[in-house]
Parts: C-alpha cells; structure tokens; sequence
C-alpha cells in the first residue's frame, strides 16, 4: 500500500492547503503577517542586514507562534467535528500518513507567508541607504545578507516547530472551544510560558545556573533565540549571550517537531 | 500537478538558497586594503599640529582602521591615538571590532630626527602601508611629532633595529604597544569635570599681575606737566603713570616704555580722527585705563583670503591683524587694558605676541553690521585675558589666533556675526559669557582639543556653541531661543550639564565620530530636541545616567532618578510623547518594548540617531528651567 498511500498523503496536502487557501481570514492573516515584518524593517530602517535581525528578533519569536497557529489548530479539529474524519479512516491511510498529510499542507502555506514576509522585510535594507559620503573611503562591514539568509532559515524552522505543535493541539482537541482553549495555553507557553517557567526555576533554586544552559533548549522559542544568536550574530563577532550549544538547541527543535506529530498521529484517530 | 506540491517546491527552493548563508563564511576574514589617508575620517593631534608639521615637513605616524561595524576607514594621526582607537571601549562599542588595522611603514624613507627630536623622512616616497601587527615599532627614542612622544613604525625588522641602535630605542610589536598604552586620566570619573578652576587660577593671577600697573605713582600730568600726552609719555620714567584729565586729544600715540596712561573715565577721550591705530603700545606692562577711544581708522581689509600663495592662517595673521586698531599691543607682554570704551569700525584692541595681557572691563561700539566691521579683541600668539568687557556689533567679538590657554569670560556680546572666534587655539576656557543676537555665540574651528567652554548664556543667536575638535568639554552653557541650541562637532569630549530651551533644535550631533559623552542635559522645549547629520547611532548615556527630555514615556520605579526607559529624541513617537499625552501612552505600549529590544545593537552599521537609554526623570537645573519659565509638566 505504500506508494498510493504516499499519494494520499499529497493529496491530504493538497486538500490541507486549499483550505488555507480558501479561508478568508487566514489570507488576511497572513497579508498582515507579512505587511507586519515589512512596516518592523520600514521603520526600523536598519540600513544593515545584522541591525534588521536585531530588530526582527523579539517581534517574529511572538508573530510566528501566533500565525502558525491560527493556520494550524483547526486543521484536525476540523475534519473531527464536520465528521470527515470517519470518512478518511475508510480510505486506505493510516493515521501517521494522514496527520504527515495535514502537516505537510499546512507547512507550505505557513512556510511560504514567513519566507514571504522575511524576504520583503530584507528588501528595505538595501532601500534604506542613507546618504554616503563619497570622499571618505567605505569598505564591507561584518554585516552580510549571508547571515539573514541564515536567520531566515532558523526561523522557518522555527515555524515548522510551532506548526507541529499547533497540528498536536487541534488532534487533541475534542471541541471547537476545546481548541481554542488549548490553543491559546499553547501559545502562550510557547511565546512566554516556558522561559517564565525556566525564570522561575531560576528564581526559586529548582535549577542551577549551569542547568538553565541546558534546560534553555527545552524551550522551543529559546532554542530558537540560542540558534539565532549562535549562528547568525556571533559569526559578525557580536558579543551576544551564548545559550546551549548549538547541538542542544537543535536537538530540542527537532524533539518538539517529532514529539508533537508523533502525539499527534496517536491522538488523531482516537474517537 | 497539485498546488501543494508547486509552492512546497519553491518554499524548498527558497529555503536551499537561504541555507546557503550557512556555507559562505562570513564578512571580516576578507582582506582589506589600505586607502589614501586623506579617505579616511581622519581622529587625533590637533590641527595646529599637523599643519605644523606639514608646514616644517616633519613626519607623523599614521594608522587607518577597518571597523567590523563601520562603513567608513577611521584614520588616525599619531601611534598613541592609533592604540586609543583599536583598544578602547567606546570606540568597539560604537564601531566593533576593528578587523583591520594598517600603520605607516617608513622602511625605506631613512627617518631621521631634527634637531627639535622631530621625525624627518629623507625619502617619504619610499613610505607603505603595513598591517599593524607585522610592524615593529621602535619606542622610548626622543621621537615625537608637534603632539608628543611617538612610536616610529617599520615593516622591516633591520630598518627598524638600525633606527632603535641610533636613536637608543627598543623594538615592541602592536600587542605589546598597545597593552604599553597608559590608560589615560580622560578615562575616569571625574572626566566629566571641565578643568575650570585651574584655568581660573591662572586668569585671576594674570589679572592681579597686569593690575599692578594700576598702583603706578602719577609722574606726568598731561596739561600740567606736558603739553600733550606723547610728550608726557616722553617725559615719565618707567613704571610710573601719566595722568590724562577730562579733555578731548587728538593722538596718534606710540607707547614704547611700561608706563600706565589713566584717563578721567568717558571725558578723557583719545581721538584718531580716522586716521589709523589710535594707541600703539610695543613694551611690556603698559596699562591702558579709564579713557575712551574714537576715531579709529576703517582699514579692516575685508575677510582673508588664499591667493594659493599665503597659507590661510598667515592670510588671517595679514588681513585681520594688520588691519587698524584702538589699541594695538605688540610685544607687549603682562599689558593691561581696563575701563576704556572704544566706538571702531575696524579692531577694538588687537593683542599680538603679549602674553599675559588682560582687556577688562571695555565697553566696545562695533560697526552696525559684521561685514563692515572686524574684531573686538584680536588674541594672537598671546595667552591673555578679556574679561568683563561689553561688545556690540563688529565682526567677532574675540577672535584668537594660536593663543592655547586663553581665558574669556564674564563677558556681553551681542548683534554680530561670532562672540568667541576661537583659530588654532587650544586649552582655552570661555566662561560665563552672554551672548546674543549674534550668527553663532562660540565657534571652534580648525580641529583643537583641551578647550573648555562653561557656563555660557546664549540668546537668540542662529547657533548657540558649534565645536570641532577633541578632548574638550562643553558643560553648564545655556542655550535659549536659539535656531541651533549646542552643535557637537567634537570627538571624545565631554557635553555635560547644558539647559537647551526653546530652540528651533536643541542640540545637534555633527560629529561623525560619535565618542563622545552627552549626559546630564536638559533638553526640554525645543521645536526639535536633537537633529542629526551624517554618522551613526550615537548613544548619549554614560555610567547609567543619561540626559533630562521634558516629560518622556516612561515612569522611575526605583527612584533612582532614571526613566526605566529607553528614550530617543530622534524617533518620531517619542519625540511626539513630550507634546500629547496620547502619544506618551501609545509610547508605553510593550509592542514598542519588544520591536526595540535590540535596537541599541550594532550601533555603527545604524543609521544617524540618538538613544539615550537612561533618560532623567528631574531636570539637573530645575532653577534654570523656572526662571526660564519652561514647564516641564506634560501638555
């Protein structure tokens, strides 16, 4: 069964991103998803592609949670509730395949909305030129798009992350206030719960200070800031705070991303 | 085929150019190339120095720096202000790291030393450019440049151990130059303290000095004794005073022993009938006091002007120091000149080569407008006084040209075109002086450093205080109603405790090396708090205290005195907070919080600004402020 339920993958995909497609609201989303980042760099006008990672960081580690799971948490919960859900699980898939299906469709369209608004905001870089003094002789800064691209890949990934578990939130959700619910909680321990948690571990002697280093990369959106600083800023040779190391952040990502489809396939078809 | 497929592979595709930026090593390993040093933005020495040393051909060592976070090549004249810019904080913070740092090479050039220890290249053809840290630097030989001592720089290890063996010195590489570097006493707490006192010190004892020729013994009274006061004068024995009772004179006198000449005050008048310098004093100690003097001729020989011939400081030395006088000091040193009134359309008093000379308390009429008129006091070659004096119209009210230490305060000046007119002139004070009225109250020019202009009141003026320079300071002025409050042309100074109110523009960042320390002012009122032109990201905080904007967004929780703020007077809807209490309210909003987190970093790849990330939350002069009548309370 393998190769056709391959397809059947592709075709949950393609039915996943269609409805994004259709959905009123999340295109206005995502057009204001990507004006957002573009008005950050037009104001910002940082005129240095190391200054716009600095400006864009603290704003896209909210906006990007956020967008991905207003994409995200009714993706399941939808099928569950119109009964279409019952209709899948006759078709020859398993639930693996049908959650990888959701998944995939919903990663595309988040995916291509980030990358969009990251792209236009670097547009304004280049714009953003100020006047130059010709008879002074200029010459390259650290400053590079080379470490844009690299804060834009970290941070699709860092989609991809928040997208698993939005996906994990809408399986395991039985009602559409259900979902809400969980998908607000989830929001906010991604964005802010986490890292308070970790704070007040801190604070209250659970945690050494060494144990932070690693704990740090059980937050998703820590990880991603470690990532961030570690190989986009730190190559400049700005003294950034240095989190976990580079592995460990990583190995979080890549923990949250599998974990929550995993749950997610196991939550999906239960009834 | 499916949509989601298509877009999947371009979102793919994207994503693989994207990660490319993990495979081509970043900037700053690239090799840079040293440029012209007239390129550079060129920091250090002052450029009475350097023109010295063009002048007599001495050699300067130079460096030019790449700055990771910096556009522009920074040059430096001089090894000392090399090792400051590659080492210290505030420039790494403001710049990064410097990544490429280039030193003259004089392999080759056959350095040698003059008699005075200068540097002389015999053949400057031969001179390179040599990354710093494969230069050999001789150090502790007499060497120096008109700035002090230096490090002589070779690329060749022989060159620079032949010139060590002349000239007795050692050989250290760039680390070890640069951790020889004294941390210098700018660095401390106390820096932001003008060296006011000291240079009082020194004015108060001149002026008691030349006061002296005050208690001089009448010898001579003119109607009594002489029939007229150069016969007086002829006939008075040195220190004594010729006694000039109420009376109008036509003179055309020639001081040339230190005798006083003592007027009635206003009655006695001295009258030149137009016809060139009035009172001409070549010996030391000759005061001058109680008179008036008149009839001034007009010569004033118009602005100076370089023929391509003249340089343009002995351009200015011709036209304005020739030009016709009330009284002209000429090698006359510790001379005073006090309570005259003087009605010129050319110079008031010129002082050349008369060190120690006070001009006090004169009252000078100058010409309606400045184009038709010239100097009130000319300072040149001369370390002197001018306090307590009243000048009104006339060109520049003091104008100083290679006088270092001179001291200006306590004066009025007003309608003309610079109050103080500061040329070549270093380690000078301009104290407490009011100014009005005028095209700019003080100007710096020609790059000094050590000047120290304190607690100045200027009014009404196009500018209030423009500097250039370094190493100076800018503290307890007063800017009111002014189009321009304070212009910072100056690098590594100090701008400390000035009110700037009610201007057009407070105060103006025009330096495009931004080292300096802007803290504790009171920028309150302006149409436009800060304005800055070309440069960077300049933040105007030091050891956490910042200046005081009005009210600004922001609460002091701690009352600690600071906002828990960061404030930006360039930015739009800070700038607008001050003004409306909507603006204050949408300026609390945690969005702006968050979008500015990190929007002090990388300050030079950053467009001209102004951060001030511990703004005040009481003014540092609230009396100032009241009896200016500013409310500091938000409208």
């Amino acid at each position: 069964m393998g190769r056709v339920s391959n397809r059947y993958v592709l075709d949950v995909a393609q039915r996943e991103f269609l409805t994004v497609l259709r959905t009123r609201m999340l295109l206005l989303l995502s057009a204001g998803f990507v004006l957002l980042l573009a008005g950050l760099s037009w104001l910002g006008s940082s005129g240095a592609y190391l200054a716009l990672i600095y400006d864009l960081l603290t704003p896209v580690e909210v906006l990007v949670p956020v967008f991905a799971f207003a994409v995200g948490y009714r993706s399941i919960l939808g099928d569950r509730e119109r009964g279409e859900l019952e209709t899948l699980r006759t078709y020859p898939i398993n639930s693996t395949r049908y959650v990888l299906g959701v998944y995939l469709g919903r990663a595309v369209a988040v995916l291509a909305v980030v990358l969009l608004g990251l792209l236009v905001a670097a547009v304004f870089v280049p714009l953003a030129e100020s006047e130059q003094l010709s008879v002074i002789a200029s010459h390259g800064t650290v400053d590079s798009p080379a470490l844009y691209l690299r804060y834009v890949v970290l941070t699709a990934a860092f989609a991809l992350v928040v997208l698993a578990v939005a996906v994990l939130v809408s399986a395991a959700a039985r009602s559409t206030r259900s979902g809400l619910a969980l998908a607000t909680v989830a929001v906010l321990a991604l964005v802010v719960g986490l890292d308070s948690t970790l704070i007040a571990a801190l604070m209250g002697g659970a945690v050494s200070p060494g144990g932070v280093d690693v704990l740090l990369a059980v937050s998703p959106a820590s990880a991603y800031r470690s990532l961030v600083f570690g190989l986009a800023l730190a190559p400049a040779g700005l003294s950034v705070p240095t989190g976990p190391a580079v592995v460990t952040s990583t190995l979080g990502l890549v923990g949250w991303l599998v974990g929550a489809l995993v749950l997610a396939a196991v939550l999906a078809w239960r009834s | 085929m499916r949509t989601v497929t298509l877009v999947g592979l371009v979102v793919v595709a994207v994503l693989l150019v994207a990660a490319s930026g993990f495979t081509s090593a970043p900037a700053g390993e690239e090799q840079f190339s040293p440029v012209p040093f007239d390129q550079t933005l060129k920091s250090g020495l002052t450029g009475v120095d350097i023109q010295q040393a063009e002048e007599k051909d001495y050699a300067i060592p130079k460096g030019q720096v790449f700055y990771g976070q910096y556009q522009y090549v920074v040059g430096f004249y001089g090894t000392d202000s090399l090792v400051r810019g590659a080492t210290q904080q505030r420039y790494t913070e403001q710049f990064g790291e410097p990544l490429g740092i280039y030193v003259t090479d004089y392999t080759g050039t056959n350095p040698t030393l003059t008699d005075g220890q200068y540097l002389r290249l015999s053949n400057s053809a031969a001179q390179t450019w040599t990354r710093a840290e494969d230069v050999y630097f001789v150090i502790e030989t007499p060497a120096r440049t008109p700035g002090g001592p230096t490090a002589v720089p070779f690329g060749d290890r022989d060159a620079a151990a032949a010139f060590a063996e002349e000239y007795d010195g050692e050989i250290v590489d760039w680390e070890t130059l640069k951790e020889r570097q004294p941390t210098t006493g700018n660095e401390s707490a106390d820096r932001l303290n003008a060296p006011t006192e000291q240079r009082q010190q020194w004015a108060n004892e001149s002026v008691e000095r030349a006061r002296e020729t005050l208690d001089r013994p009448v010898s001579v009274t003119v109607g009594e004794d002489a029939e007229t006061i150069e016969a007086a004068i002829e006939q008075a024995p040195p220190n004594t005073a010729v006694e000039i009772p109420a009376g109008r004179y036509t003179v055309d006198l020639n001081v040339s022993k230190s005798v006083t000449l003592s007027g009635a005050g206003n009655r006695t008048v001295l009258d030149g009938r137009g016809e060139g310098t009035v009172v001409r004093a070549t010996a030391p100690r000759v005061g001058i006091e109680s008179l008036r003097v008149t009839g001034v001729g007009d010569t004033e020989l118009g602005s100076p002007s370089t023929d391509g011939e003249t340089s343009w400081d002995k351009s200015i030395e011709l036209v304005y120091g020739r030009g016709d006088a009330a009284i002209r000091l000429s090698e006359a040193p510790r001379s005073l000149v006090e309570n005259v009134s003087v009605e010129t359309s050319a110079n008031g008093v010129i002082v050349h080569n008369s060190t120690g000379t006070v001009v006090r308390d004169i009252d000078l009429q100058g010409s309606d407008t400045w184009e038709e008129g010239s100097m009130g006091v000319l300072a040149m070659y001369s370390r002197m006084v001018v306090e307590d004096s009243t000048f009104d119209g006339g060109r520049d009210a003091v104008y100083t040209h290679y006088s270092n230490g001179l001291v200006v305060r306590d004066n009025r000046m007003q309608n003309m075109r610079y109050g103080v007119h500061q040329m070549y002139t270093s380690d000078a004070l301009v104290l407490n002086n009011t100014i009005r009225q005028s095209n700019v109250g003080i100007i710096l020019m020609t790059r000094p450093t050590g000047n120290a202009i304190v607690g100045n009141h200027l009014r009404g003026n196009d500018v209030g205080v423009i500097t250039v320079g370094a190493a100076s300071w800018m503290t307890e002025n007063v800017a009111v109603d002014n189009d321009i409050g304070l212009s910072i042309g100056m690098s590594r100074s100090v701008v400390h405790n000035n009110t700037a109110v009610r201007n057009e523009v407070g105060v103006r960042s025009a330096t495009l090396l931004p080292t300096n320390d802007v803290t504790g002012n009171d920028i309150v009122a302006n149409d436009q708090p800060v304005k800055t032109d070309l440069g960077t990201l300049n933040i105007w905080t030091v050891g956490g205290r910042g200046n005081y904007w009005g009210p600004i967004p922001g609460i002091d929780r701690d009352g600690d005195g600071v906002v828990d703020r960061t404030y930006r007077p360039s930015d739009t809807v800070d700038r607008s907070a001050g003004d409306s209490i909507g603006a204050r309210t949408l300026a609390q909003a945690p969005t702006l919080g968050g979008l500015r987190a990190f929007q002090r970093s990388v300050p030079g790849l950053r467009p001209s600004s102004i951060v001030d990330t511990a703004p005040l939350s009481e003014p540092v002069h609230p009396d100032r402020l009241d009896a200016l009548n500013v409310s500091t309370e938000a409208r």
